[in-house]
């Protein structure tokens, strides 16, 4: 097997100082190899983001072995209203990007910038638009754009599309598969929605209280749950369908 | 609503562009030498030639408005640049780090603005002495701590946005996110907060004019046309009527300007 793109080894992770100093992630170890997908599976406060920060370099009160194999991991945010700046345009963050990673020339930055627009779904007419003149899944189309446009080839994913309405999730699902696929991108994705998972994902580690209490390829998992969490988790998905 | 936004806004404005642009006129203008003394003219009343009347020495009080308005005006205008500049660097260091520097920051902020600035003004001219460069230099600097605070709340408000994050993890520096990704959200709020601070500085410098501390003759300015005018003010009314009207103005058309930035703030 190739080297992994990210590899975490019994990785411990607090919050606060003294004794507010609570435990959000306990012995967690997972790889992620490259072109893979991981889900993350998990209640709310089961550690899904704090394990996402860690791997961004976010959190820095951590303990264990974490190895990123990939420049600048990049993220895609939740909320789609709040992961664009509000008084820029949609070009100039996107070029922003490439300004930080040392893209001199203007010309070059907006043709890159608008390629990358289009690799989103998007087209030129959307460079010069801010944030507000666009819809939900517009923006969370913006969002991976600036993601990718680094070229990192590992991007978190924290519940992209769970603010979206089913369509709309439907949509963005599938641009994140195909993105996947060109690019050979290696996707850890945040979500505690199972069907979501089940479809995007090739693996996935079902966390509890800072814990990864089962994990495995996404069909091993569905059809035979281990763990007594995962069950709950599956009968609950279930019900809702 | 959408009318009595711009409603607001629009009559601010040309109020705002009329007192400035008699402010302006003042710097290149006048009719006659503000400082001529001609005691045919002791306390005329308005008329066509000069249409603000004399004062007690016999000077033209259309000429000296001008003056005294143009000298209010950049007063106000270098208060505010000193102020804001220094209080917007201050205080969005403060609110984007955070930190032990930032709650002493603060706190000595807040001291500060537990006075009057024009009380603490008092006390700084007292040590450095009067004159139209010394009560910029005071004002400015007192007026550091309340745009420091502004300028706070909005940078710690952006700080932890997700779009800050996402600049942070495209390697972005930080005093790059600072001036070029927050900054330009702030702008709404620090204007309308200006608009304020302009007036306040206006007031400030008329009250220390007034207390006889501020700008020194041959030097004028509203505040002191206002406090000179005084004594006369039964006899010769439009000695201080015409300075008065003028701050007025002045200060009508900034407030309005800064409360329909702020209802259009509020509609978002
Ligand atoms: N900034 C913080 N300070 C203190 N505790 C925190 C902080 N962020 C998270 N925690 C705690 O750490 C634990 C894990 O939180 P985390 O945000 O990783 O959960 P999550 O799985 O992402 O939940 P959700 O599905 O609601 O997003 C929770 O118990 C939470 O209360
Ligand atoms: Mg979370």
């Amino acid at each position: 097997m190739a080297e992994p793109i990210l590899d975490i080894q019994n990785l411990n992770s607090w919050y606060g100082k003294g004794k507010d100093r609570v435990q959000a992630l306990k012995n967690v170890s997972l790889t992620l190899a490259p072109g893979e997908a991981l889900g993350i599976v998990g209640e709310s406060g089961s550690g899904k983001t704090t394990l996402a920060k860690c791997v961004l370099g976010l959190v820095t009160d951590y303990q264990g072995i974490l190895r990123v194999n990939s420049s600048r991991p990049q993220m895609v945010f939740q909320d789609p209203y709040g992961s664009l700046n509000p008084a820029r345009t949609v070009g100039w963050f996107l070029e922003e990007a490439l300004r930080a990673s040392g893209v001199r020339d203007r010309k070059e930055r907006k043709a890159r910038a608008v390629d990358m627009l289009v690799q989103v779904g998007l087209t030129e007419e959307h460079y010069g638009r801010k944030p507000a003149r666009l819809s939900g899944g517009q923006r969370q189309r913006v969002s991976i754009a600036a993601a990718l446009i680094q070229g990192s080839k590992l991007i978190v994913l924290d519940e992209p599309v769970s603010a979206l309405d089913v369509t709309l999730q439907a949509q963005i699902l599938q641009l994140l598969a195909d993105l996947r696929e060109k690019y050979r991108l290696s996707y850890l994705f945040i979500s505690h929605d199972l069907a979501v998972v089940y479809q995007l994902c090739d693996r996935v580690c079902v966390m509890y209280h800072g814990q990864v209490v089962e994990e495995g390829d996404v069909d091993a998992v569905y059809d035979d749950p281990q763990h007594d969490y995962t069950k709950k988790l599956l009968a609950a998905s279930l019900a809702l369908d | 609503m959408e009318r009595r936004k711009n409603w607001y806004l629009t009559l601010g404005l040309a109020l705002t562009v009329l007192s400035v642009g008699y402010s302006a006129l003042g710097l290149f203008w006048t009719p006659y030498s503000p400082t001529a003394i001609s005691t045919a003219d002791q306390y005329a009343a308005p008329s066509v030639s000069h249409l603000f009347g004399c004062d007690h020495m016999g000077r033209d009080v259309f000429s000296r408005t001008l003056e005294g308005a143009s000298a209010t005006l950049t007063i106000a205008l270098a208060v505010l640049a000193i102020g804001f500049a220094a209080g917007l660097v201050l205080g969005a260091l403060c609110g984007y780090y955070g930190g032990a520097a930032d709650a002493f920051v603060m706190r000595v902020c807040d001291a500060v603005a537990a006075f009057p600035s024009v009380l603490l003004g008092l006390v700084v001219i007292a040590v450095i002495g009067p004159g139209k460069y010394n009560v910029i230099l005071a004002l400015g600097v007192l007026f550091i701590p309340s745009f420091a605070r502004l300028a706070r709340g909005e940078f710690l408000k952006y700080r932890d946005r997700d779009f800050v994050r996402a600049a942070r993890l495209m390697g972005v520096s930080n005093l790059r996110i600072i001036f070029v990704h927050i900054l330009p959200n702030t702008w709404p709020v620090l204007l309308s907060g200006l608009t304020i601070g302009f007036n306040n500085a206006v007031l400030a410098e008329a009250s220390m004019s007034y207390l006889g501390i501020g700008v020194t003759p041959p030097d004028t300015s509203l505040g002191r046309m206002i406090s000179e005018a005084q004594s006369y003010f039964a006899t010769s009314p439009w000695l201080i009527l015409f300075p008065a009207l003028v701050m007025i103005l002045m200060i009508l058309g900034v407030g309005m300007v800064g409360e329909g930035i702020r209802e259009r703030l509020g509609d978002k």
